[in-house]
């Protein structure tokens, strides 16, 4: 498998083979640091709106493997305010890195890029459209805990609960786990449902896929249950808008019913629909999600620089 | 002169013949205008006939352009506005070559994004569509990955 020169644009372009192949190499370096394997490096940031978290993580992967870092992470110093095109700005840095990671307001954005970039491109987020990385750290942290995702055995139960219209890491999350065997448990507010085409493709995959009506329901059947944020502007009443965030909340008292080894999982920021006493329970993984974006970026970093 | 939209009697044309040149028959009425206007140049000899009786398509536009075959990127667009349009081209009266509209693998630089967002609205870049479904025909923003009815998309 060579991943030499390529650039990561959607979790679409990947298949099972190469999925599970970017896990493992992920796990390898966690386990066994490589603090010089991208010495001489240089990473290009381009920040065109701001994700601390995101760039953080990708920032401490390439320093993590002894390689350096530029950037900009505030659209307002950027060239494209100045009315430079997005083809020129990375043509422009093209020049100076190896590789470039980028984020940016616009759909499809990370693929025009990559039509003109002669370094790898590294997608960290095109406006709702994909956000490869975080599939694959999600995917990472899933596995982590449950390894018969990837290593074959009896189904995993996922959950989606919150906005699953509208989520862009759910939708990828759901087209990734097609290439596994699992089961889907949906739990979403009226209107805020997967839309049917994401349902109608996992289940061609062959997930079996179930709508509940409650979060708790949800939280009783799954081994993973991924939690996401509710956002009021999808809300045209504030009251109805309250009465879904408490009924989307969950707090640790929901967990009793939940299967021992059930883990929560949340792409963070989280605000209110985690309670904090979550925190301090057996179930809790969305920190160290968080954290397992580092070695999958590295992992990637890696494979596309041809050090892996 | 036969009247040339005369659609109650059969065996009268319903849309003016032509001696050379090319017809697309079978269009969904709602696209006719707008397949007129992606063929026509301004010097083109353009007949239209539109709301007709199709036992196929219930209600049916034709549009025969005099003297002219359609080009490739007038065919892409065809493709786009009336997948199951056909193609007729007409020499001395007579249909020598009859065929489906062609509809390619992709769409380079033909119509734009429905998606608003899309970066190809935002920045100077062709945009491209591929074929994720035939019948009836979609397609896909190679860009902000979004599907598309063709209804949804406006040529460019
Ligand atoms: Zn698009």
């Amino acid at each position: 498998m060579n991943f030499r020169g390529r650039h990561i644009i959607s979790i679409a372009d990947f298949s099972r083979e190469e999925i599970l192949h970017i896990l493992q190499l992920a796990g390898e370096l966690e386990r066994r640091p490589r603090p010089d394997l991208l010495a001489g490096r240089l990473m290009a940031t381009l920040f065109f709106e701001p994700s601390t978290r995101t760039r953080l993580s990708f920032e401490a992967a390439m320093h993590k493997l002894g390689g350096r870092v530029i950037g900009f992470s505030d659209p307002g110093s950027s060239s494209a305010r100045k009315g430079e095109s997005l083809a020129d700005t990375i043509r422009m840095v093209d020049q100076y890195a190896d590789v470039v990671v980028m984020r940016h307001p616009r759909c499809g954005s990370a693929r025009l890029a990559s039509e003109v970039s002669r370094v790898p491109v590294l997608n960290g987020g095109d406006g709702a459209n994909q956000h490869p990385t975080q599939t694959f750290l999600d995917l990472y942290t899933i596995a982590k805990d449950f390894p018969q995702l990837v290593a074959g055995g009896p189904a995993l139960t996922v959950g989606f609960a919150g906005d699953l219209k509208y989520g862009r890491t759910v939708h990828s999350l759901v087209a990734a786990l097609g290439h596994f065997r699992v089961d889907l448990v949906l739990a979403a507010p009226r209107g805020l449902e997967l839309p049917e085409h994401y349902i109608d493709e996992a289940r061609q995959a062959g997930l079996k896929v179930t709508q509940v009506a409650t979060l708790q329901e949800a939280v009783e059947r799954c081994d993973v249950l991924y939690m996401t944020r509710l956002q009021e502007e999808r809300f045209p009443d504030p009251l109805e808008f309250d009465h879904v965030k408490a009924s989307y909340r969950l707090t640790a008292t929901m967990l009793a019913g939940a299967r021992q080894s059930m883990k929560v999982l949340h792409p963070l920021p989280r605000v209110n629909e985690i309670a904090q006493d979550v925190d301090a329970t057996v179930h809790a993984r969305y920190f160290d999600q968080a954290g397992n974006g580092v070695p999958v970026r590295q992992a990637l970093l890696g494979l596309v620089l041809g050090a892996l | 002169m036969t009247d040339p939209i005369t659609a109650s009697n059969s065996r009268v044309r319903q849309v003016e013949a032509i001696a050379n040149g090319t017809v697309i028959d079978h269009i969904p009425a709602d696209a006719t205008l707008r397949v007129a206007a992606l063929v026509s140049g301004t010097d083109d000899q353009i007949f239209i006939g539109n709301n007709l009786r199709s036992t196929r398509i219930g209600r049916k536009g034709v549009v025969k352009i005099s003297a002219r075959e359609l080009g490739q990127r007038q065919l892409a667009g065809l493709a786009l506005l009336a997948p199951s349009a056909s193609v007729s081209i007409i020499r001395d009266y007579a249909v020598v070559e009859k065929v489906p509209v062609p509809v390619p693998e992709r769409f380079d630089g033909i119509a734009r994004c429905a998606n608003p967002n899309c970066v190809t609205n935002h920045e100077k870049w062709t945009t491209r569509f591929l074929v994720v479904c035939r019948n009836p025909l979609a397609v896909r923003c190679w860009f902000c990955e979004r599907t598309f009815d063709t209804g949804e998309l406006t040529l460019i």
